[in-house]
């Protein structure tokens, strides 16, 4: 897949009212592979901090012997954040604001991620 | 961790507990080593030093070489189980070197965030009160010895 295309999906993610920004991060490092944010979201400090959750979670499951998670979801006072696993080590992160249609966004964030592989 | 000024313990003990790293190193370009952590020997301590401050140079000289109008910033190198993260940063003091060595438990990211941080830290709380000097200055070697005597006393070993 080209980086064109990364980047239209990347921009289907983020046309659900609410979503600050999509962002395909390389969980293995840390960073910013591509990205459709708005300007404000500190999009290197949300794929370095995203990666930091997924890797832990996927210890936490090897520990406990269970299936890697597909996604992992982050729900705070201020908005929520979704992972769900790519290709690989791609995983697509999306931050929303706390009034975003969460139930619509997990349902074309799992479509988005599947495009992606 | 030992640092040769009280001001920079705060901001370096941020970056090694939000990063998780294990080694880390803080000096002027002119070749003084202004903090460490994790590194139990003098020596090991100039060579990482030297080297790290000979990378910068070679890459700035690099960036010069290609026509890149700036130098390429930080270099990383990534091995199977730990990567070294390599910046220059500005201060108030001039040009510094950081160098942080960290593993599997950390990433190139978080490291990046907070090292950026660090370096944000280390702006607002340095006193300016000294000239910057030029990176692999003339007196690199004898600053180098002269900060590794009083971080770790005597001689170097």
């Amino acid at each position: 897949m080209t980086l064109t295309a990364w980047q239209q999906l990347l921009d289907t993610a983020t046309s659900v009212p609410g979503v600050r920004g999509a962002v395909l991060v390389s969980i293995d490092d840390g960073l910013v592979i591509a990205e459709s944010a708005m300007d404000i979201l500190p999009t290197a400090e949300v794929a370095a901090l995203a990666a930091a959750i997924v890797q832990r979670t996927l210890r936490v499951s090897a520990a406990a012997s269970q299936r890697p998670p597909r996604s992992v979801r982050v729900s705070g006072d201020a908005g929520t954040l979704m992972a769900f696993v790519a290709d690989g080590p791609l995983w697509l992160v999306a931050v929303a604001d706390p009034a975003a249609e969460l139930g619509r966004l997990r349902l074309l964030l799992g479509d988005v991620a599947a495009a992606l592989r | 961790m030992r640092v040769l000024e009280p001001w920079l313990a705060e901001p370096l003990t941020g970056l090694l507990r939000e990063s998780s790293a294990r080694l880390a190193l803080v000096m002027t370009a002119s070749g003084q080593v202004v903090a460490q952590h994790g590194f139990t020997r003098s020596l090991d301590v100039m060579a990482v030093a030297a080297l790290g401050a000979g990378i910068l140079a070679t890459t700035a000289e690099l960036a010069r070489v290609v026509g890149s109008p700036t130098d390429f910033g930080a270099v990383v190198h990534h091995g199977e189980s730990q990567g070294i993260w390599l910046a220059p940063f500005d201060t108030p003091r001039g040009r510094w070197i950081g160098l942080v060595v960290f593993g599997r438990e950390s990433s190139v990211g978080l490291v990046r965030m907070f090292f950026d941080r660090f370096a944000a830290d280390v702006r607002v709380a340095a006193p300016s009160d000294t000239q910057p000097r030029e990176l692999l200055a003339e007196g690199f070697e004898r600053e180098l010895d002269d900060s590794l005597r009083a971080l770790f006393g005597g001689a170097p070993r």
